[in-house]
């Protein structure tokens, strides 16, 4: 999947996290578009499967199918001249099912940050959003416990997002964040709500449990009035 | 029984359509539409209420449920549950209400703010990390480089 993935463990047992990542490493193996032997790319070239439509494979299409609908078709898995990609949602959902195993181990206080997409167990973690434009800021911090927060944004590989309906990349929005109780909805969620541009902040504050927080190409920003905004940092 | 149960019904659908567009009251749209609640039935059948006086005569303080019947309107299907104690409402809840799918909250609300740039004590910095090379670069690496 191409992105650092690091655990910060407060408690429990650290080779839970071997586990973990032995997940992650799987997941990148079957669903990686980017390997032609994964079971993405097979179905992408209509191989048939030798035991069918794995289970995992059959849920993470159907979370595909789920926003594309829910965006009028703005998230799509299969853009136009391109091969099936559902990483927008495998991401969010392999690492949600890794911090599962390590809940299931018995870890109860940690936070795995996925290429900035962030899953927390206890807390409260004070999570920092990226500023979209100045690289050493925070837009906004959040403070969150046993929740996840994923961020799309246009301003590392620039307009690479494209909106599913016209084929064109969004420009009307530089970063947008959700709050989810798992990463597997605050990524699918972000990701989709972004491909929609403005427009999809709105879209984004109506699903089930989302906080938003989202910065426009005027450098506005629009949030939920239930965003979970920290406090001012206590002293040491 | 079944006497005191039409003014309730009644009452519940003259609740029912006001409670209702207070809620929708942030959508323009629904704004601009709201000459077609004066349609409600609600209103024009009020009279009906004055029998509600006979429902005050139950005994005090008794709690009873009753579900209104579906109101069709403009905007779509609305049916409230009603908790009276007595002949005090204490709790209103929508068994359905336009737009609204389980998966849906019902009107969200947006704040305004401006773009603000700060520094803090953080334990994780969410942001579209894509590639180790940005990583190398970011705020998340030097936590992670600082753990023990």
């Amino acid at each position: 999947m191409g992105f650092p993935i690091s655990v910060d463990l407060r408690d429990g047992d650290p080779a839970a996290v071997d586990r973990a990542f032995e997940w992650l490493r799987e997941a990148d193996a079957r669903f990686s578009p980017f390997r032609s032997d994964s079971e993405v790319s097979r179905l992408d070239r209509a191989e048939p499967a030798p035991n069918g439509l794995s289970p995992d494979l059959a849920y993470v299409l159907d979370l595909c199918s789920y926003y594309e609908r829910a965006t009028g078709g703005a998230f799509s898995a299969r853009i136009p001249g391109r091969g099936l990609d559902p990483c927008a949602v495998v991401k969010g959902w392999a690492v949600q099912r890794a911090a599962d195993l390590l809940t299931a181990a018995g870890v109860t206080r940690f936070v795995i940050n996925a290429g900035g997409d962030v899953v927390t167990a206890g807390g409260p973690w004070r999570v920092g959003v990226r500023h979209p434009v100045e690289a050493d800021r925070f837009c906004t911090v959040l403070e969150v416990t046993s929740q996840a927060v994923a961020t799309s944004a246009r301003y590392e590989r620039g307009d690479h997002i494209l909106d599913g309906r016209t084929g064109l990349p969004v420009t009307d929005l530089l970063s947008l964040t959700v709050v989810a109780p798992t990463l597997t909805v605050a990524d699918a969620t972000a990701t989709a709500a972004f491909a929609m541009g403005v427009e999809g902040i709105e879209w984004a504050a109506t699903q089930e449990g989302c906080e938003v927080f989202a910065v426009d190409a005027e450098h506005g920003v629009h949030r939920t009035a239930g965003l979970p905004v920290a406090g001012a940092p206590v002293a040491g | 029984m079944v006497k005191r149960a039409v003014p309730i019904l009644l009452l519940t659908i003259a609740g029912v359509v006001p409670l209702w567009r207070f809620e929708a009251e942030p959508e323009t749209v629904a704004a601009a539409e709201a000459p077609a609640a004066t349609e409600a039935p609600g209103t024009s059948e009020a009279p009906a209420t004055s029998q509600a006086p006979g429902a005050t005569e139950a005994p005090a303080a008794a709690v009873k449920t009753v579900t209104g019947s579906l109101v069709r309107t403009s905007y779509g299907d609305v049916q409230v549950q009603l908790t009276f104690e007595g002949d005090v409402i204490t709790k209103v809840t929508m068994v359905k209400q336009p737009n609204s799918a389980p998966t849906k909250k019902a009107v969200p609300v947006l704040v305004q703010e401006t773009l603000d740039a700060q520094s803090a004590d953080v334990d994780t910095v969410s942001g579209a990390t894509t590639t180790s090379g940005a990583y190398v670069q970011s705020l998340q690496a030097a936590i992670d480089a600082k753990g023990d």
